[in-house]
């Protein structure tokens, strides 16, 4: 194992407008590592998530992939260069599953690998497949998203992010837009993928998914990195006021 | 009431395939027309969303002049005027295509507008971070989307086409309603001619405008 992070915020500020989110936040994601980010909400978690995934430039600081920078305020040519070459090793899982209605699940899992890795069809469509047996919705092949229910979907969208092969998965409030009932379904995808040492960095309110499966719990509070710990470490002794503060809630 | 003997014949007898022919023109013209239109709106609708700004002027401004001025008064400008400004003769039949094209263009680039951000935002941001460029993200995902949404409105267009091509008697194009024009004028029998040429708009538009509200009602319920 390498002492490179596979992703790194170094530093990252972010201002919209007079607004500042992230002030001065670094993290670094090891391979293998499962970081769950916790805290209230607005506390910049979801901004810091999707600069990583390069959907937001930060105002100030960078984000390093394996050594290389691939996202910094300016956006000069070679970090561009650098961001385009390392785009699909990132993946993402959203709240609101963005699956394309337009097309069945099988096509909205080969459409990335077909048009970005120019992967031969038979062999987007094996792998499709092979993920869908995975998330356990080979029978949904042909169906289109609109006749999934939100548990099945967002299954479907981790599928899609896995067909890239990413090297580190981005997961996005994951379960938030979820009923109770089917967030279970998709927490054990997510279970799975870890024991298998996918690297993984999960905004999440699901306590029970860091505590237990987490490597690293992150606290955020108004834009910064309040606390940091192993897994369950966190949950047992919070160092901070805020942080317990923040606990208490879903302690009843 | 008055007493009035119907003469249904003067229409429907000898007069029925010259009546037909200016129902063909109509129909003609309203289908090349929709046609163009769609053409001038994808036009309109690139130049509203470009990020150059003075396309963007144009674009608005030429919106803001058709959607608030007469169809008929663009017609007739058409017509007189632009034969005077680049001294060339346009046929009547040609003004009122470019005219109608102009005016549902206008129209239908505002369809194609809320079709292409009506599609969710974060569809095109799932298709970014799997890595697909710009121009594949619109053509693979935001375009089929928006087409879809775009259908029905276009169909009501050419609905609206159909009635609007009537203005075209006013600048003697040969279509059903001139057809009734002159018609009535030879058999001093306008209550008969202009209830037919009701009747056979209402006979297309009708079953056309109830079909286009089955599909949008289907379209939504996927």
């Amino acid at each position: 194992m390498t002492s490179i992070p596979i992703i790194l915020a170094e530093g990252i500020s972010k201002r919209f407008g007079e607004n500042q989110v992230l002030t001065r936040v670094s993290l670094p994601v090891m391979e293998r590592d499962v970081v769950c980010i916790v805290g209230p909400s607005g506390s910049g978690k979801t901004t810091l998530l999707r600069c990583l995934a390069l959907l937001e430039t930060p105002s100030e600081g960078r984000v390093v992939m394996e050594g290389t920078a691939i996202s910094t305020p300016e956006q000069p040519k070679p970090v561009k260069a650098a961001a385009r070459a390392v785009r699909s090793d990132i993946g993402m899982v959203f709240q609101h599953f963005n699956l394309w209605p337009h097309m069945s699940v099988l096509e909205n899992l080969i459409e990335a690998p077909l048009r970005v890795k120019k992967m031969p069809r038979a062999e987007a469509v094996a792998i499709a497949e092979k993920l869908l047996v995975k998330v356990d919705l080979f029978d949904k092949r042909d169906a289109y998203p609109a006749r999934l229910s939100g548990g099945q979907q967002q299954r479907v969208a981790i599928a899609r992010a896995l067909a890239m092969s990413p090297k580190v998965l981005l997961f996005d409030e994951a379960t938030s837009a979820l009923d109770p009932e089917l967030r279970r379904e998709v927490l054990l995808v997510m279970r799975q993928l870890a024991t298998e040492g996918m690297t993984m960095l999960v905004v999440t309110h699901e306590m029970g998914f860091a505590r237990h499966v987490g490597t690293r719990t992150v606290f955020m509070d108004r834009g910064e990195i309040v606390e940091e710990a192993p897994g369950a470490a966190f949950f047992d002794a919070p160092k901070t006021e805020r942080a317990r503060r923040f606990l208490q809630q879903f302690e009843e | 009431m008055f007493k009035y003997q119907f003469r249904w014949d003067t229409v429907l007898g000898s007069n029925f395939d010259f009546m037909m022919s200016g129902l063909q023109m109509t129909l003609m013209i309203s289908a090349s027309t929709l046609v163009l239109a769609m053409i001038a709106g994808l036009i309109i609708a690139l130049l509203d969303m470009s990020r150059f700004p003075p396309a963007r002027w144009i674009g608005v401004a030429f919106g803001e002049i058709i959607r608030n001025t007469p169809i008929l008064v663009q017609l007739l400008w058409v017509y007189y005027v632009l034969p005077i400004v680049f001294s060339i003769r346009i046929e009547s039949l040609t003004a009122l295509i470019i005219g109608l094209s102009l005016y549902q263009g206008a129209f239908i680039s505002e369809v194609y507008r809320s079709g292409i951000q009506g599609v969710p935002k974060g569809h095109k941001e799932a298709a970014q971070v799997l890595g697909l460029t710009p121009i594949q993200s619109f053509v693979r995902i935001v375009m089929p989307q928006a087409i879809r949404m775009t259908l029905p409105p276009l169909a009501s267009n050419f609905v609206q086409l159909i009635k609007f091509s009537s203005l075209g008697a006013v600048i003697s194009v040969s279509e059903i309603t001139r057809r009734g024009m002159e018609l009535s004028a030879s058999n001093f029998r306008p209550l008969e001619t202009f209830t037919f040429i009701a009747v056979v708009y209402f006979l297309i538009c009708w079953p056309l405008a109830m079909a286009i509200r089955w599909w949008e009602r289907r379209l939504q319920a996927r």
